[in-house]
């Protein structure tokens, strides 16, 4: 499938990502290569594969039990700071 | 003193016997780094001061006769996408430029416990998300070999250290090739761990159901030592593996006569160079030697590897680095008008172009619409390459291929064709995409001197019988093949 520079436009932005003419249409270019190449894999009979998105399936798992440890390395870390200055990401409408 | 010519093992060693101190060590390590790295490159930051106190403190407790650990005094440089408390954190990217991390990434603490002495920070590609370094958003590394040359990517500056005596053991991270390339590149010996064996707490996330730390260094000894000492559980993240570590340097003699290689013929087909195969293929001579058995096997999903890797790991690289926005880490653009301008012009200022292409990507195999015909369609992919190497190891202990088809080319040389750089990754991606260890080991040079890179594949958590098929060539003498 060919990628537009419309649709880079558009991804981009989802992505927050500001991209400037010339870079549009490099980017339409190069990704409409390599979505033709991805493409490859249509060729494949997928029906009935189940998907894998983590490959080592024996570890013990996400929650673990809540209990407390130290950080490694960051033992005073939160300690000597209390507070973190952040911009302003709440605004009115 | 060159660094280049002594292995962690002979080093410590020394130490030992009070034949050098610690403290000269350290000092000729940054001699070696003012002469050679302003060639080279290997660098993005050194720290001499803490590494020079850290060298003093140790040779105060030889002189008392305190205990050693395995690796006291030894040098190690640690790629910059590896948190270590204190130290610039960059990922060699603009966006966190300035960022000091307020805590250690777990494999490095550990390092740091067996007494290893961190020398500095290394260079290699934004996030690593590269093949050569080139897109490193600082400079360039060099290839110590030939400085026309990459070193490979995206953990450059790791094999380049090694390689120009600049450390003894470095540590990279693999995701889809990012230790074994530049390895290869570089002659060096460079592992990438069974997915979740070395914990990832403190790496910098780019594809997280690939990500794995790994050593680079000159041996396979001081390979299986780094890896006795950072594999292992870590309850800081959930995705590494419980299971037991077995003695990886105790287990490198283990006799591997009767050991099942297999051999793939889907890695030597066309696009594979000449000189590279014929080196490999030597190293399978030098295997029957040894009184291994060959045999042709089959992984018929390979050249579908490049295609399923670059959609999943992008997929989790736009999700992953989502976090730089402004908000948290690195440099944000003076006064935006909104929040949305901040995070937009933040992101366009911070990230590079290969960062951007793959952001790009990823968030379009993830959007609606796409995500079924991208994204699920090369998870499921990935089960048939899993399902490939699983068949393989029925039938073979080991499998053996070229880690990359060529040697390094020349600088700049595929920096115009993201899709052919992308395709030099083909040797490499299948075992990311599988999780299985993987490690690579120089095998001779080319006729215009550069290395080649050997690897060895095997099934999960086999690093024990990885590690030893490895020191059995290095001592047969195949390194030099």
């Amino acid at each position: 499938m060919k990628i537009s520079e419309q649709d880079v436009e558009y991804v981009a932005k989802l992505a927050m990502l500001e991209v400037g003419d010339e870079e549009k249409k490099a980017l339409a270019e190069q990704l409409s290569r390599i979505v033709e190449y991805v493409e490859k894999l249509n060729q494949l009979d997928l029906s009935g594969i189940e998907p894998t998105p983590q490959v080592i399936t024996s570890v013990k798992h996400a929650v673990r039990d809540d209990r407390v440890a130290p950080r490694t390395g960051s033992s005073d870390a939160g300690r000597t700071v209390k507070l973190f200055k952040v911009p302003r990401v709440i605004t009115e409408r | 003193m060159n660094l280049k010519n002594i292995t962690a093992d002979k080093l410590v060693a020394l130490y030992r016997n009070r034949d050098l101190t610690i403290t000269e060590v350290i000092k000729t390590v940054y001699d070696q780094i003012e002469r050679v790295d302003k060639d080279v490159r290997a660098f993005l930051s050194i720290c001499p001061e803490r590494a020079l106190d850290e060298a003093r403190r140790l040779d105060g407790q030889i002189a008392a006769g305190e205990p050693m650990e395995p690796l006291s005094g030894v040098p190690v440089a640690i790629k910059d996408n590896i948190s270590v408390r204190d130290l610039p954190t960059t990922c060699a990217s603009r966006v966190l430029e300035g960022y000091i991390p307020p805590y250690t990434a777990t494999a490095v603490e550990r390092l740091r416990a067996a007494g290893a002495i961190i020398v500095g920070k290394t260079n290699c590609d934004e996030f690593a998300m590269g093949s050569t370094t080139e897109n490193s958003g600082y400079y360039i590394t060099r290839n110590p070999h030939n400085l026309d040359r990459v070193p490979g990517g995206s953990s450059g500056g790791s094999a380049a250290s090694v390689a120009s005596g600049t450390s003894l053991i470095a540590f990279g991270s693999d995701t889809g090739g990012s230790v074994r390339t530049p390895a290869a590149f570089c002659g060096v010996v460079g592992l990438k761990p069974t997915y979740g064996r070395v914990s990832r707490y403190g790496l910098v996330a780019f594809g997280s159901s690939l990500d794995q730390i790994g050593p680079l260094s000159k041996s396979v000894r001081e390979t299986a030592q780094a890896l006795q000492i950072i594999a292992g559980f870590d309850h800081f993240d959930s995705t590494s593996a419980d299971s037991a570590v077995d003695d990886y340097v105790k287990g490198l003699d283990k006799p591997i006569k009767g050991t099942r290689i297999g051999i793939p013929k889907e890695y030597f087909v066309g696009g594979l160079d000449a000189e590279v195969k014929a080196k490999v293929e030597a190293g399978m001579r030098v295997y029957e030697s040894l009184g291994c058995e060959l045999q042709e096997i089959s992984l018929p999903h390979t050249e579908y590897a490049v295609a399923t890797y670059y959609l999943i790991a992008t997929a989790e690289a736009s999700s992953n680095l989502a976090r730089y926005d402004g908000v948290r880490y690195g440099r944000r653009p003076g006064s935006p008008s909104s929040i949305q301008e901040m995070y937009c012009r933040t992101r366009a200022a911070g990230f590079g172009n290969e960062v951007k292409r793959r952001i790009i990507l990823g968030t379009y195999a993830l959007s609606a619409g796409y995500y079924d015909a991208y994204y699920l369609k090369a998870l499921k992919v990935r089960t048939l390459m899993l399902r490939d190497f699983q068949k393989a190891f029925d039938r073979v202990d080991v499998i053996l291929v070229p880690t990359s088809p060529t040697v390094a080319f020349k600088i700049g040389e595929k920096t115009g064709d993201p899709l052919a750089m992308y395709l030099s990754d083909i040797f490499t991606i299948t075992q990311s995409l599988a999780g299985v260890p993987a490690i690579s080991i120089p095998c001779g040079k080319n006729s215009e001197n550069m290395p080649i890179g050997l690897q060895l594949v095997a099934n999960h958590f086999q690093e024990s019988l990885l590690l030893s098929v490895a020191h059995h060539f290095e001592k047969a003498g195949g390194f030099t093949v």
